[in-house]
């Protein structure tokens, strides 16, 4: 990263020096103090906290485990299970939105779709009869898809001939942006219906679906821009030696592109792991994930700041972790793409 | 035969590679887009009650709308009417002189095509309203909706999180000790779980027993209770929602000033430029298509807003801090389903239109520019 | 805490002989009960630790699954009504029976009832068993708590300043006033004469009907507070509730600077914390403070019926009357009181489309959770979330004393509940369907705004006077309005 060089910090005048340190300490103070109460909350009795601010365990107050061995043990396996949950829906969302997103936008990024208006307009119309008919008439939902498709397939190769707008790249790719618009709160009961249908319900694939689809707007932004700023030279020698699309994806590109692939990733899973609206209304159960735990804790008696605190630290716990680990990419990785413009 | 058999299914492969990869992702958004957006369009057209053996569901056209729009939950939706003040009428003079001349520029441009006439309109006509909207509702004795609140934590925030990101971004960008610490701990709220950060502020906002009480009683305004005023209650929630997003802004614009080429700016400084001159003429040029993207992906986020309100106030005092997800959330517990999606279909009329032309009217261009 | 452990674990081994009677050992083997109920400690929290030994008595295997309080309702309701049941059971609010009931979701219990022994009816207040267990004459569910509104105050500090216990609002008002900023924790910090929850989308709308009832109803419970019986409309744009109204906005100026944006826990843990000098509640604050890891206030605490009000609406003119014998029949001492049984209790109900065997197993583990051997200690815990329902529980004192409750705050705490449930004047929560709308919504909402200073008394009243009329009429008024007579049994 070393680019280019930069003022050494002996340059900067002592007052510009005082003014730039003191902004950063400050603005460390405002992320972490909410971080410290969280901590020292997780150690206090109730009583500590309904008797006014205290700061200080050992100092202030006498530091108590009762709310950590509440969640680990009194409850340790209805903490586990939900925890497992985010585990196994988040890392498998994570990868599911990666690998589908990253295909995706590789291909928005090399070859040309010309998707025509009249066959998109035709589609949309053939769904729309297919709900009104299953919620007017109650006809079987299967029946009502399968008739539609076929209906969708004859309209538009008889349409083939007619005259239309072609939809571009572009089109496609800000069509599929434009998914991430889509408040939750629009969606939440169609898909609710959807995998009620479906059976799935409180299921770990339910949600692993669901959050790979959210998510994959943003994969597609931001490693399309990433493929973009790939020279294409590589490439173009490797089809000479007549390799496959697929093995020059996997072999050449991927390489290239792995601090985006990991800071994208790593953005994806954060947003995954917190989710809290979605995993509300398609979890009972079996698959409810840990916010859903943490927004429990406030229940008639108020909410139980000390127990919500120790749901809090582990849930950060992990990611603090991974970004750790991963840091060095994230700067570098995170939009390279969108800053290549 | 086995040998030719796979080679024209790779053959195949080949040929279609470039649908195949861009087909999963179409098909999965497909289906939880398209469907859904029509089956919540149903429902903002019906009434939803629940009746012997299930429910019942019966199409009423667009009476949840107008209901929103001129009906019992206008003051709700869009809020209070009063009076416009001065400033109000300034402001629309302001907003109107500023759409006329934007209008006047596309059609001296020639390069007018049906959708783009529609697009313009259609945000004119918004945006308008929008502005038209606000100057009545903010003033003594007025009220903002669900819809004006909204718009003040997408506005205020995204700027309050721009200016905040973008400094820090700046200052880290500069070779300074300890950038990787900086780097690492500004980040940390954006992984903290939104119903987590909606609780911590709670705690933390809390005026008898959290943190800030005693800096509150030394001040003399112990008394002063930030959830009783509507614009204080406001606030919070906003600074509560940019303490979580401005490690997102930062990150990204710190990615943007360190890969902007060092020559330019070298070149400056021995001309004798001032430092905010670079920032200005120089390295800001350089990275606002990025800071455009960033502020348009914030944008979007924004919009959906309902964490935060639904936990510090639950929407109170009165109506003042209840954004439009957790407007229609609230209908949506109550099960009025009809009602429900209706606003949730408002809410994605007004961001789609707000996303949309930051990507035609600042991204867009600014893009082309640099290129 | 761990005395009364070990009592309740004595008390179930004495409980497998007398439950034997309904459930024989291992009758449901093999079968597990789904039920829903909110995340506690509260409330899941007996259902939880009493679930093994209910599986040692029969076989049955409880699974409590939780969900936030606030999606409770629209979650059994969409699991039931879409035909998901993955849950067979729910211990929920009656009040939310009329919505699961019209579409048939809920298993009728009558006949079980009817037939369980053990589970001694006969014991349980006449007001539960009779309305809120039941909807048009058909048990559908079994109370496990009772809930009504109750208001607390410092007996302690009545002493000092020399007041009696309110009796009306107008007392409440001066109690209040008086103890306003007086130390009351010994912290050195002026603490609060009233403290009301007054949150939006929480409980606030429950308790500006503590103040409009006993100014609406004095007929008895068949009477209603919120709808005219004839022609359904709302009794809310009146002198009645414009005084209720002033007389609520008057209590804040004694509460906490903060009280706007306070829910019932917050209320909950500000006067058992001792900063509080009076608030209103449901049983809650009775053993919670006596609670003493989290309690200042042991023995420290006095129960009454809720205030009421020498004045009453004449529903004919809109204005307020005197109360005499032949408009407050129930008065005491020229005094209205009508406590609301807001919310109506926790209590079990069980999925009409479960398997028959599960149902059966359900109904035996609610029957379980309700007999007097189970019930009669899990109420004295503060953490069960359960409150006294059973009138032996009102009678025996021991139960309470063991709890760490002294003898005369036990009196004084049950005679308060007793005062409440014996009164015929009682208020049955709203009842009618789409009653989450009539009151999460549009009540809730409108006071809020009130309280906010954002619309005037005469507003307020309006708003929720057009709001209810707007639902009523979308819902059909005919309908409602014999909904609404057939919960309070009016005629």
């Amino acid at each position: 990263m070393r680019l280019f060089e930069t003022k050494q910090l002996g340059e900067m005048a002592p007052a510009t020096k005082i003014v730039v340190y003191g902004l950063l300490g400050l603005w460390t103070l405002i992320v972490l103090f909410p971080l410290y109460w969280v901590v020292v909350t997780s150690l206090k009795l109730p009583i500590d906290v309904a008797n006014g601010p205290v700061y200080l365990p050992f100092v202030d107050y006498w530091p108590s485990l009762h709310a950590w061995k509440y969640i680990f043990v009194d409850i340790g396996l209805d903490t586990f299970r939900p925890y497992l949950n985010s585990v196994i829906v988040a890392v498998a969302s994570t990868c599911l939105a990666m690998a589908i997103g990253s295909l995706a936008a590789y291909g928005l990024s090399r070859f040309s779709f010309r998707p025509r208006l009249v066959t998109v307009i035709v589609f949309i119309l053939g769904i729309a009869g297919a709900i009104v008919i299953v919620a007017r008439f109650g006809v079987d939902w299967r029946l009502a898809v399968a008739a539609a498709l076929a209906l969708i397939i004859i309209a538009s190769r008889a349409l083939q001939k007619a005259p239309s707008p072609h939809l571009s790249n572009s089109d496609v790719l800000f069509w599929m942006i434009s998914q991430r618009i889509l408040p939750p709160v629009v969606a939440a009961i169609p898909i609710y219906v959807m995998f009620q249908q479906l059976g799935m319900l409180d299921t770990h694939a339910a949600l692993i679906v669901t959050y790979t689809t959210v998510n994959l707007p943003i994969v597609v932004w931001l490693m399309h821009d990433f493929f973009m700023s790939i020279p294409r030279d590589l490439e173009e020698s490797a089809e000479l030696d007549g390799a496959s699309r697929i093995r020059i994806f996997v072999e050449i590109i991927l390489p290239l592109a792995l601090p985006g692939l990991i800071a994208t990733a790593l953005l994806v899973l954060i947003l995954a792991w917190n989710e809290y609206l979605l995993a509300l209304f398609l979890s009972t159960a079996r698959a409810q994930t840990i916010p859903l735990l943490v927004s429990a804790q406030n229940a008639t008696r108020g909410p139980q700041w000390w127990y919500m605190s120790v749901l809090i630290i582990i849930m950060i716990l992990p990611v603090i972790l991974l970004t750790l680990v991963l840091q060095r990419f994230i700067a570098k990785g995170l939009l390279l793409g969108a800053v290549k413009g | 035969m086995r040998q030719a058999g796979s080679e024209t299914f790779s053959e195949w492969l080949d040929r279609y590679s470039g649908r195949l990869f861009v087909m999963p992702a179409v098909l999965l958004i497909l289906a939880f887009s398209i469907f859904p957006l029509i089956v919540s369009a149903w429902f903002a057209l019906s009434r939803f009650k629940l009746a012997a053996g299930g429910y019942d569901i019966r199409f009423v056209g667009l009476l949840n709308f107008r209901k929103l729009l001129i009906g019992s939950e206008q003051y709700h939706f869009l809020g209070t009417f009063v009076p416009k003040s001065t400033l109000g009428w300034l402001a629309i003079v302001v907003v109107a002189a500023f759409i006329g001349r934007s209008a006047f520029l596309y059609a001296r441009s020639g390069r007018i095509t049906v959708f783009g006439l529609l697009g313009r309109t259609i945000a004119y006509a918004v945006f308008g309203s929008l502005v038209w909207l606000l100057a009545s509702t903010i003033g003594r004795g007025g009220q903002l909706g669900s819809l004006g609140t909204t718009l003040f934590y997408v506005c205020c925030g995204l700027a309050l999180q721009f200016t905040i990101g973008t400094a820090l971004a700046w200052i880290c960008a500069q070779k300074i000790r300890g950038r990787t610490f900086f780097r690492v701990v500004f980040f940390i709220p954006l992984m903290v779980t939104p119903v987590g950060i909606a609780y911590t502020f709670r705690m933390l906002a809390d005026m008898t027993v959290g943190p800030l009480a005693p800096i509150g009683q030394v001040f003399g305004f112990g008394a002063f209770e930030w959830a009783t005023n509507q614009w204080s209650a406001r606030l919070v929630i906003m600074l509560g929602e940019s303490w979580q997003w401005i490690p997102f802004i930062f990150i990204v614009m710190l990615a943007a000033f360190e890969s902007q080429p060092r020559d330019e700016v070298e070149a400056a400084e021995l001309d004798g430029a001032s430092t905010f001159q670079i920032f200005r003429d120089i390295t800001w040029p350089a990275v606002a298509p990025i800071a455009a993207t960033v502020a348009l992906i914030r944008m979007i986020e924004a919009f959906k807003i309902v964490d935060l309100p639904n936990v510090l106030t639950n929407g109170g005092p009165g109506i003042s801090t209840e954004s439009l997800t957790l407007h229609s959330f609230m209908q949506w517990r109550a099960l009025d389903l009809g009602a429900s999606a209706a606003v949730a279909y408002a809410l994605l009329f007004v961001s789609t239109i707000f996303c949309v032309s930051f990507f035609n009217f600042i991204l867009e261009p600014l893009r082309r520019t640099r290129q | 805490m761990t005395g009364t452990w070990f009592a309740k674990r004595a008390f179930v081994a004495c409980s497998a002989v007398v439950f034997a009677q309904v459930a024989q050992a291992g009758e449901f083997d093999g079968v597990t009960i789904n039920i829903m109920t909110f995340t506690g400690p509260q409330i899941a929290e007996p259902l939880q630790r009493r679930a093994p030994d209910f599986a040692k008595l029969t076989g049955a295997k409880v699974n409590v699954i939780t969900v936030p309080f606030s999606d409770l309702y629209q979650k059994l309701l969409t699991d039931w009504s879409t035909g998901t049941n993955s849950i067979d059971a729910g211990v929920f609010a009656p009040q939310w029976m009329v919505d699961y009931v019209t579409p048939g979701l809920l298993e009728d219990l009558s006949e079980r009832v009817a037939k369980d022994t053990a589970i001694k009816q006969d014991d349980i207040a006449p007001f539960f068993r009779e309305f809120s267990q039941k909807f048009n004459g058909k048990t559908y569910m079994l109370t496990l708590d009772g809930d009504f509104h109750m208001a607390y105050y410092r007996a302690d500090v009545a002493k000092e300043l020399g007041l009696e216990a309110p009796k009306t609002w107008d007392d409440y008002l001066a109690f209040a006033k008086a103890a306003h900023g007086k130390d009351m924790n010994g912290d050195g910090k002026p603490d609060f004469g009233s403290c009301i929850s007054k949150k939006r989308n929480a409980q606030a709308y429950w308790f500006i009907y503590d103040l409009i009832g006993p100014m609406v109803q004095s007929k008895g419970t068949s009477q209603g507070a919120f709808f005219d019986t004839t022609d359904m409309k709302p009794l809310v744009n009146n002198e009645a509730v414009a005084e209720a109204l002033r007389l609520y906005s008057e209590t804040t100026q004694f509460g906490p600077p903060n009280e706007i944006n306070l829910d019932v826990g917050d209320t909950r843990t500000l006067f058992i914390s001792g900063q509080c000098a009076l608030s209103l509640d449901w049983g809650d604050i009775g053993s919670l403070a006596i609670d003493k890891e989290k309690s200042k206030v042991i023995d420290k605490v006095g129960a009454i019926i809720t205030p009421g009000s020498k004045r009453v609406l004449d529903s004919a003119s809109g204005k307020l009357v005197d109360c005499t014998a032949d408009t407050c029949p129930y008065a005491k001492d020229g005094i209205n009181h009508a406590p609301l049984a807001a919310f109506g209790g926790w209590s079990g109900g069980i999925n009409a489309k479960a398997d028959p065997k599960v149902k059966d197993a359900a109904y035996a583990f609610f029957s379980y959770m309700s007999q007097p051997e189970q019930s009669n200690v899990d109420v004295t815990i503060g953490a069960s979330g359960f409150n006294p329902y059973r009138l032996t529980q009102f009678q025996q004192l021991d139960n309470w004393t063991k709890a760490g409750m002294s003898e005369e705050a036990a009196k004084n705490y049950l005679g308060a509940i007793q005062d409440s449930l014996n009164s015929p004047n009682m208020i049955l929560d709203l009842r009618i369907p789409a009653n989450q709308r009539y009151q999460q919504i549009v009540l809730d909402t409108a006071v809020a705004r009130f309280l906010a200073g954002e619309i005037d008394a005469a507003a307020t009243m309006k708003a929720i006077e057009d709001g209810w009329n707007e639902i009523t009429d979308e819902l059909g008024r005919d309908d409602q309005l014999a909904a609404y007579k057939s919960t309070i049994g009016a005629k």
